[in-house]
């Protein structure tokens, strides 16, 4: 199995959340990234402080995950990002 | 004057056109990929913008340079005294630091992966930047002068052929190479253009067109992939 990059991992990320209707619960998440729980938790402290994505509370108490406009864009940017990489071989 | 002098050698206003045109190109790539970067805080782009950035830098003090040749009417920056005239040298000064290390933050960009374990080597391209500025104001020797830049050119050529090399890419002989390799040519030639005019005034004019030339290939790779 070939090794994720940092940027893989994170747009991984963030399309669960966006296929799960822009609205997931920590633990579903963990579980559907493939990564272990401390490396999650890294990746999940980085794209909070990134604000990529962003924490939401319902009346229950229940935690929700959602994507902000900067994950959205990452979304969007992240095919450019990458073939921008490839083309000037950073 | 010969006749092929003639056609080839530019005056001031040339001078700030073409250092106009390259500024334009490099901050178009720098301001072009800031979303890029900002997204993706990836150290390969950092290093890229940072490169086009000092380019920019660079060739603003070139065009400095050239200026103040011009006003004084001086032949070469070399004559300006650095403890009466200190403008000149630290013109030259700061224009061989940033061009360096435009050099340096390109190369880095791609070989940023193999040498990240060892984060003082950014600053070890700063240092040795300053050495290379410092020996360009102290020396006055034409052959230090081309030595330095002969060696800066192998230097980075050689580390750019080995990084492309090792790189898993489908097409070997991509553009990019080459258009790196001639950036390296026309930047060295436009070096020695500065630090010892008469060496290549007859193909001035050469150089700034296929030094516009490489910039706007850049500039145009660039835009095309950001989508700008």
């Amino acid at each position: 199995m070939i090794k994720r990059g940092k940027l893989e991992i994170t747009k991984d990320i963030l399309e669960i959340i966006y296929n799960n209707k822009n609205s997931i619960k920590p633990t579903p998440l963990l579980r559907k990234s493939n990564l272990s729980s401390t490396r999650f938790k890294e990746y999940y402290t980085n794209l909070l402080e990134k604000g990529f994505i962003q924490e939401l509370t319902d009346k229950d108490g229940t935690k929700y995950i959602t994507l902000t406009e900067k994950g959205f864009r990452f979304l969007e940017k992240y095919k450019a990002i990458t073939t921008f990489i490839d083309e000037f071989e950073l | 004057m010969r006749p092929l002098e003639q056609i080839f050698m530019v005056g001031p206003g040339t001078e700030v056109f073409y250092s106009f045109i390259i500024i334009v190109c490099s901050l178009m790539v720098y301001f072009g990929t800031k979303e890029l970067y900002e997204l993706s805080s990836y150290k390969g782009i950092k290093y890229f913008r940072l490169s086009f950035l000092f380019f920019a830098l660079a060739y603003f003090f070139r065009s400095f340079i050239t200026f103040i040749l011009s006003f004084f009417n001086i032949g070469t920056i070399h004559e300006f005294s650095p403890i009466f005239m200190p403008i000149g040298p630290l013109t030259l000064l700061l224009f061989m630091y940033f061009s360096s290390m435009a050099l340096f933050y390109l190369l880095y960009s791609i070989i940023w992966k193999k040498w990240d374990k060892n984060s003082i080597m950014v600053y070890t391209f700063h240092i040795i930047a300053v050495i290379i500025s410092l020996v360009s104001i102290f020396s006055r020797r034409m052959e230090v002068l081309l030595g330095i830049n002969i060696f800066l050119f192998i230097f980075v050529s050689s580390v750019f052929y080995v990084a492309h090399k090792d790189k898993k890419i489908k097409n070997k002989w991509n553009n990019l190479y080459a258009v790196y390799i001639l950036l390296l040519i026309f930047w060295v030639l436009n070096i020695i253009d500065i630090l010892i005019p008469p060496f290549l005034q007859t193909f001035q004019m050469v150089i700034y067109l296929a030094s516009c030339g490489i910039f706007l290939i850049i500039l145009y790779k660039v835009l095309k992939k950001t989508g700008n």
